[in-house]
């Protein structure tokens, strides 16, 4: 299977002299091609961070990092979001939705600015609205649509450019159970079905439990890792819950 | 403490945020009193009491900077109120009473507006004598516009700003009464709607431009009263701004709207982007625009006007006065002596010197003319001809015969058709002559003397006549650069005295006409560099406030992968159509107006405005296109640093 992401010893320290601050901690990370990951921990561990740099939209201070063979730190602005529009995928907390444009204009952005003839980007916009269930709201703007609306439009842009990688930061942070719970049944079926790679990060146990593979950061630095394997979506949840009170501090407030 | 004071801690301690807004106050204040001090000053004041035109002038150019110093300050002070509507719901939860924070308000708005009418009008002061001074070297005048600090001046800026002043607080004031906490908390939140487009809205604004347009092109009455002045002017001025309102209200979503319709452009790159935004701002942006587009044409008028008046006072001096240097021949020494001065000023030398004998003779014409002709002066065909050649003017006349040609006699509108078919019988000591009229030509010979009846005849013709009368012998010199021949022109018309009605030298009739028309230009001018100065401010302040609000816009489409060379092409071509649209519209107005005034003008002087015109356009645009660049820049340098 080929290797997605390899990051080495990542650092990222934040201020300058005298004060000084290290949001992360020579981090390793691989992630492999269809995998679903997770990355849990307390509230300042360091999780946005660490998307925000494997997003290249934030520089690490020190590492490696290589995503789907193409070595990050090599690359001027130019390439770097030129590699952003066509190799990822994000989904924030906060959606991240352009209020100027209708659902559909917003879901197919990334294809717009990667010039695609507009067949094909018709095509395209109804299978992922249709996979996200949003065919209705296509011709709404996004203040006329609810929280869960919002980020399964988010979802759909994401994944319209079939990115090799999508990075999602607390995706159902902002939604309520029902509509969470239908996003993550989405990117689950994403995962098994399209085979896509995703990296979650999460302080929420239930979302994490949807994830194949748990990482879990506290202070910056790795802290411990649970695979799900051949366990229940239930019973992986326990075990998410155990780690998370072994990690104290920030376990208090996803229960 | 007392509420006044909270309300002075309040300004003091963010003074960052009101910096925008204060600056904003400042600067209108300014504009409008050193505006204000000039209408008051004592040389003005003299111009205005003497011409009505003028007092009209002044009385339309006060009103228009009101409005703009009134929308400019009311644009900028809601801006600035949205900016605080969280600041204030949050004094609301934190248990302040509602009266308390409406009065709060209401004295940091008044603070503020007092504190900028002092700054203003010290700066004003200051800046209007400085502004004076750089009018008066452009001018090259020596006319002198006294601006000292007038009392008038200073109550009456203080007057407009009160209300205005007053206005914003009760505005302020009633902010926490007109909103619910909710409001005041989600305002960001809340979505413009997305316009329809409306055809009604289009044909009325249509109809409205249509209507103001033919008011100011309508001829003027015989009667020509303030009254008049105001009804038609007034009207035609209101109906053009709801007119212009409208238009671009119906028309940018109309043009978005099809941008939209053609799928393979619109989704392709950033332009789906630029065109939703724009759609989404379209009332801002048509109120933006109406406001550039009638500054713009009130600024290309001005700028067109002052520069018209330079352009005219040339022509017209070139009229009167076709040559550098004229006189009378009075024998070979005088003429020498003459010829000497002139050709010792080696700054100005000679390009063409001529004689023109010219014949004076009693004439009677076939048909009734509202002019007084004698004595009728001739000239020949071949002198016709080289003076044209020497002035650089392709007119040339071919006579054979008995024929005769008239010049167009200076300051009359006399068309070919009055003349056509007609003939003049001249009286000589013996006998008479009859001489048919086949031309009219416009090209002058002498400076001008009433009457000033000119006749051009065959060369023939003129030897025959010359053999009973005698010709008076003129000698006319044309030098290089005559515009600044002072010093010469000044020993020439000494030693001339007075050939003609008017001065003998070229020189001495541009620079008298320039002298007169000096305050009217001065006033053209200031007024066209105030409204340039405002209609640049109000595209950067509106766009620099654009800017900030879209910051997150960018933002995101830099997450998913728009690069920075893409946002700023991104940025200069929606800033072309905030640009452009407006710039069209406003040439288009300031043409209708300028080709009326033109048509005024150029009927009391005979000149064709249409050069200067476009020179005034010209420029404008120019400079247009510099704060065009100056705000893509800034703007670009806010969300994609
Ligand atoms: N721009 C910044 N400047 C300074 N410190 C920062 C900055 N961004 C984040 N931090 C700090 O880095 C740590 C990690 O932040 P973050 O990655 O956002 O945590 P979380 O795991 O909650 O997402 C926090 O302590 C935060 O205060
Ligand atoms: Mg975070």
């Amino acid at each position: 299977m080929k290797t997605i992401v390899e990051a080495k010893q990542i650092k990222k320290v934040y201020g300058a002299k005298g004060n000084v601050f290290s949001a992360l901690e020579d981090i390793d990370l691989t992630v492999m091609e269809g995998e679903f990951v997770g990355i849990m921990g307390p509230s300042g561990a360091g999780k946005s961070t660490l998307l925000n740099i494997l997003a290249t939209i934030d520089e690490p201070t020190a590492g490696d990092i290589v995503v789907d063979g193409i070595n990050l730190t090599k690359m001027n602005e130019e390439q770097l979001s030129a590699f952003r529009r066509d190799k990822l995928g994000f989904l924030f907390q906060d959606y991240n939705l352009l209020d100027t444009l209708t659902v559909k204009e917003n879901i197919i952005l990334p294809l717009a600015l990667a010039k695609l003839n507009v067949e094909e980007l018709e095509r395209r916009a109804d299978e992922v609205a249709d996979k996200f269930g949003i065919r209705d709201i296509l011709n709404k703007y996004p203040y006329q649509i609810s929280g869960g609306q919002k980020q399964r439009t988010a979802a759909s842009r994401a994944i319209i450019s079939k990115p090799n990688l999508i990075l999602a930061d607390e995706p159902t942070g902002a939604l309520d159970s029902k509509s969470a719970t239908d996003l993550l049944e989405s990117l689950k079926d994403l995962n098994e079905q399209d085979k896509a790679t995703i990296l979650m990060v999460t302080h929420d146990a239930y979302a994490a439990s949807y994830c194949n593979r748990v990482l879990f950061i506290k202070d910056g630095k790795i802290f411990t890792e649970l695979v799900k394997g051949k366990r229940s979506r239930k019973e992986f949840f326990n075990k998410v819950l155990d780690v998370l009170s072994a990690l104290g501090g920030g376990a208090n407030d996803v229960i | 403490m007392t509420l006044f004071s909270l309300a002075r801690k309040n300004i003091k301690g963010n003074f960052n945020n009101y910096f925008v807004y204060f600056v904003t106050l400042v600067f209108s204040m300014v504009i409008y009193y050193t505006f204000t001090s000039l209408q008051y000053s004592e040389k003005i004041q003299e111009s205005i009491e003497l011409s009505d035109t003028m007092s009209f002038m002044f009385g339309v150019s006060s009103i228009i900077l009101i409005l703009f110093v009134a929308i400019f300050i009311l644009y900028s002070n809601s801006f600035f109120t949205r900016k605080r509507k969280k600041e204030v719901g949050l004094y609301a939860i934190l248990g302040l009473r509602k009266k308390t924070i409406a009065k709060m308000l209401f004295y940091e708005n008044l603070i503020m507006g007092i504190i900028a009418i002092v700054i203003g009008i010290i700066l004003g002061t200051l800046l209007s004598k400085l502004f004076a001074m750089i009018l008066i070297k452009l001018m090259g005048s020596i006319a002198e516009v006294d601006f000292g600090i007038s009392i008038l001046a200073i109550t009456q800026t203080v007057i407009v700003f009160m209300v205005i002043i007053l206005f914003t607080s009760v505005q302020g004031y009633r902010l926490i009464y007109r909103f619910t906490l909710i409001e005041l908390f989600y305002d960001e939140k809340k979505g413009e709607q997305i316009p329809k487009v409306s055809l009604i809205t289009a044909v009325i604004g249509v109809i409205f431009l249509v209507v103001s347009y033919w008011l100011i092109l309508k001829p003027f009455p015989d009667e020509f009263t303030t009254e008049y002045l105001i009804k038609n002017y007034g009207i035609a001025f209101v109906a053009l701004v709801i007119g212009t309102h409208l238009f671009f209200r119906s028309v940018t979503v109309y043009l978005l709207r099809l941008s939209q319709k053609n799928k393979s452009r619109y989704y392709r790159g950033t332009r789906i982007i630029e065109t939703s935004r724009l759609l989404f701002r379209i009332r801002g942006n048509a109120r933006t625009f109406t406001v550039i587009a009638l500054l713009s044409a009130a600024t290309i008028c001005f700028l067109g006007a002052t520069y018209s008046g330079y352009y005219s006072n040339e022509k017209r001096a070139k009229e009167v006065v076709p040559f550098s240097y004229s006189h009378l021949s009075k024998g070979p020494e005088f003429d020498s002596q003459v010829e000497s001065i002139i050709k010792a000023d080696h700054r100005h030398p000679i390009k063409a010197q001529l004689d023109i004998p010219v014949i004076q003779v009693k004439g009677i014409l076939s048909f009734q003319l509202d002019y007084d002709i004698n004595p009728v002066k001739l000239i020949s065909e071949s002198t016709f001809n080289k003076v044209a050649n020497a002035l650089n003017k392709d007119e040339t006349v071919s006579l054979s015969g008995n024929q005769a040609a008239v010049i167009q006699p200076r300051f009359t509108e006399y068309t070919k058709s009055v003349f056509k078919g007609e003939n003049i019988t001249i009286q000589l000591h013996q006998g008479s002559n009859e001489l048919p009229f086949v031309h009219m030509v416009e090209s002058n010979v002498l400076p001008f003397d009433y009457p000033d009846f000119f006749l051009v005849v065959s060369n023939e013709m003129f030897a025959e006549i010359a053999k009973k009368e005698a010709p008076l012998t003129y000698k006319v010199y044309e030098v290089e650069n005559e515009v600044t021949a002072q010093a010469t022109s000044k020993k020439v018309n000494k030693l001339v005295g007075n050939d003609f009605q008017v001065s003998s030298s070229f020189y001495t009739e541009y620079k008298q006409g320039k002298e007169g028309n000096a305050i009217t230009l001065f006033i053209f001018g200031f007024l066209g560099l105030v409204f340039l100065a405002a209609t640049g401010s109000i595209i950067y302040f509106k766009q620099l406030t654009e800017a900030n609000e879209a910051k997150g816009h960018y933002e995101i489409l830099r997450k998913i992968g728009v690069n920075k060379k893409d946002i700023r092409k991104s940025i200069k071509r929606q800033s072309l159509f905030v640009f452009g649209l407006p710039l069209t519209i406003g040439i288009l107005h300031s043409c209708v107006a300028l080709y009326f005034t033109s048509n005024f003008i150029s009927n009391l002087i005979g000149i064709n405005l249409i050069f200067p015109i476009l020179m005034a356009i010209v420029f404008f645009v120019i400079i247009y296109a510099v704060y065009y660049v100056l705000t893509v820049n800034t703007y670009n340098r806010i969300v994609n640093k």
